[in-house]
């Protein structure tokens, strides 16, 4: 989870990670910053992000993107 | 029976969810049948009318829209079987061979969704526009002297053709992707696909939004049945009386655009602009309304998109579900491909984390851009309005570091209300220019007018001669000001959270009628219809 935090610190740092949970809904994180999450998710924890999976019910917490992470690692 | 007299006045006229035909005739029939028919049957009769209305409309073309949901019925059945084949085959394997057995089903599943997006964007193209490819093929041949010419083809064009087309690729898709089970009852899929209050401009529905709903209907309860007539007269009142009655003045304008001036053209792309959310907005209010009175929540398609403070988000607020169909199906799998993943990762490193990512960003965001533009309609100034907003929002986002860092030297406040009043207005001029584009006949026809603009600006139409050359006098722009003014209030308050129907189903009934009444007389004495007036077609149902 720390690692997950950094990288979306070092993408937006105008956010509170561990507490938000509207970063999409809310619009704390843009389209770009989406693009480059996905990056450097994949790169990070060796995964294929399908399009389908960018919902903001993915993307809304920090919890709720390391729950897509891992559910991605074990497929 | 002979429905041949119906034929005859419905047709063209059924069109409009304000026709008399629909308003009067259609939609008491259907509501009467649907109330007294038992439960289990309602579903069948929205189907029945559905079909009956398309018919009317469209006559034989209804054929599109069979063929068009029985393809996308078995194109489903047909990955399902594959996804079920996969995972028979999968469960049978170890775990560690299972990862490389699953791209061979992957891949079949993909020629199916591929099938599916060819046949039903492959049918949107050959029908709305072989045309405009021929006559631009015809005009390079004549270019390079060629004597070679095509003739140019010509397709009847169903009604909402546009629509479910788009509709039908969502729901092949989201099969492939797992999101929906591939449905196995064909009646289902098929009110999904042809809900006659959607059918004829949208909004374009996911299957999850609406085929449950649909599916489940039940017997008309009292508050859906007013709170959906309030929201239909609510959109009544948009469409007759401000879209219809600046209809003259708009047509008037674009249509002899050489006998004005460039204020006489402003006041005509402001027009224009007004109508046309009029006319749409009130639209979608209307199918809102129907829906809600059957008891189906239809997924808003505007919101209130006139308070954007930008141009990105003023496309979050219009038109949603085409946006979100763009953003679903073409943005974020564009963005999503490998390459373009590869090319944000080394253009973050170079760039940094703002315009790294905007270089794959704007491969997608130019691709939803180009079809979003094609998408209204087959001519070269359709391709560029879509080409003028895409540049606009990607100046947005390319210069919104320099922005933030502007306003912190200069200390502007840009929470302040001035500062977010400026942005709405900012937003609306380039929407308006926007508009005036896509309403000229034409590219060079819109350049003319914009340049106008500039060149020859007065306040001549301030002159009641004017105005009345332009088919208006004082007495239409003072009940078109006094009716925006309204709406402006009812949006004013949606957007503050306050729920007005709600609030006032709590008041007494002497209250509650007298707005429904007053909303009633309102358009009946204010509306611009009858003697005089032209009828005129819903205006997105042409795209």
């Amino acid at each position: 989870m720390e690692r997950l935090i950094e990288i979306l610190e070092d993408i937006q740092p105008d956010a509170d990670y561990e507490t938000c949970t509207n970063l999409i809904d809310g619009h704390i994180l843009s389209s770009l910053d989406i693009i480059s999450l996905i990056a450097e998710l994949e790169d990070e924890y060796d995964i294929t992000i399908p399009a389908v999976e960018i919902v903001p019910a993915n993307f809304n917490s920090a919890a709720a993107m390391m729950k897509m992470i891992e559910r991605l690692q074990e497929d | 029976m002979d429905l041949s007299f119906l034929l005859a006045g419905c047709g063209k006229a059924m069109t409009s969810f304000f026709a008399l035909t629909f308003l009067f005739l259609f939609l008491p029939a259907c509501l009467i049948i649907y109330s007294i028919v038992p439960r289990s049957w309602k579903k069948y009769i929205l189907l029945i009318a559905s079909y009956l209305f398309f018919w009317f409309v469209s006559g034989t073309l209804v054929i599109y829209l069979i063929l068009s949901t029985l393809s996308v019925f078995l194109l489903g059945l047909w990955i399902d079987r594959i996804q079920t084949q996969m995972k028979d085959h999968l469960k049978e394997l170890p775990k560690e061979e299972r990862k490389a057995a699953k791209p061979k089903y992957m891949r079949r599943q993909k020629r199916v969704v591929l099938l599916g997006v060819v046949l039903h964007i492959g049918l949107l193209l050959v029908i709305k526009y072989s045309g405009f490819f021929f006559l631009n093929v015809n005009g390079f041949l004549k270019l390079c002297g060629s004597s070679v010419w095509f003739s140019i083809p010509r397709f009847a064009m169903p009604i909402g053709l546009s629509f479910f087309s788009l509709q039908a690729v969502s729901y092949i898709v989201d099969v492939y992707h797992g999101l929906e089970k591939a449905d196995r009852n064909f009646l289902r899929l098929a009110l999904f696909m042809s809900f006659f209050p959607q059918i004829v401009e949208g909004p374009i529905c996911r299957y999850s939004q609406t085929a449950g709903q649909l599916w489940q209907v039940g017997p008309i309860k009292y508050e859906n049945l007013t709170f959906g007539l309030q929201r239909l007269l609510y959109g009544a009142m948009k469409k007759v009386v401000v879209a219809d009655r600046l209809n003259p003045l708009v047509t008037q304008i674009f249509d002899t655009t050489n006998n004005y001036d460039g204020g006489v053209i402003a006041l005509g792309a402001v027009c224009y602009t007004i109508q046309l959310y009029m006319d749409f907005s009130g639209a979608m209010d209307a199918v809102a309304g129907i829906g809600q009175i059957f008891g189906v929540t239809m997924p808003e398609n505007f919101e209130r998109p006139f308070f954007s403070h930008s141009i990105s988000e003023f496309w979050k607020r219009w038109h949603i579900s085409l946006g979100a169909w763009f953003r679903d199906y073409i943005f974020y799998p564009v963005t999503s491909a490998k390459s373009m993943k590869k090319l944000t990762s080394s253009a973050r490193k170079k760039l940094g984390n703002h315009f790294g990512p905007l270089i794959a960003g704007s491969i997608a965001l130019f691709c939803v851009w180009f079809c979003n533009g094609l998408w209204h309609g087959a001519a070269w100034s359709f391709i560029f309005f879509g080409m003028y907003h895409f540049v606009l929002i990607l100046t947005e986002n390319m210069i919104a570091p320099a922005v933030k860092s502007f306003n912190t030297k200069l200390h502007i406040n840009s929470a302040s209300k001035p500062y977010h009043a400026m942005q709405i207005v900012r937003t609306a001029v380039l929407v308006v220019i926007g508009e005036l584009f896509f309403r000229a006949g034409g590219l060079q026809a819109g350049f003319s007018m914009f340049g106008k603009m500039f060149t020859s600006f007065s306040f001549s139409w301030l002159n009641g001669d004017t105005l009345s050359s332009l088919g208006v006098d004082w007495q239409d722009m003072l009940i078109v000001g006094i009716t925006i003014i309204i709406v402006f209030v009812v949006s004013l308050m949606n957007e503050k959270g306050i729920k007005l129907r709600e609030s006032l189903a709590k008041k007494n009934i002497v209250l509650r009628w007298s707005v429904f009444y007053i909303l009633i007389f309102y358009i009946i004495i204010f509306g611009a219809y009858g003697f005089g007036y032209i009828p005129v077609d819903p205006m997105y149902a042409q795209f």
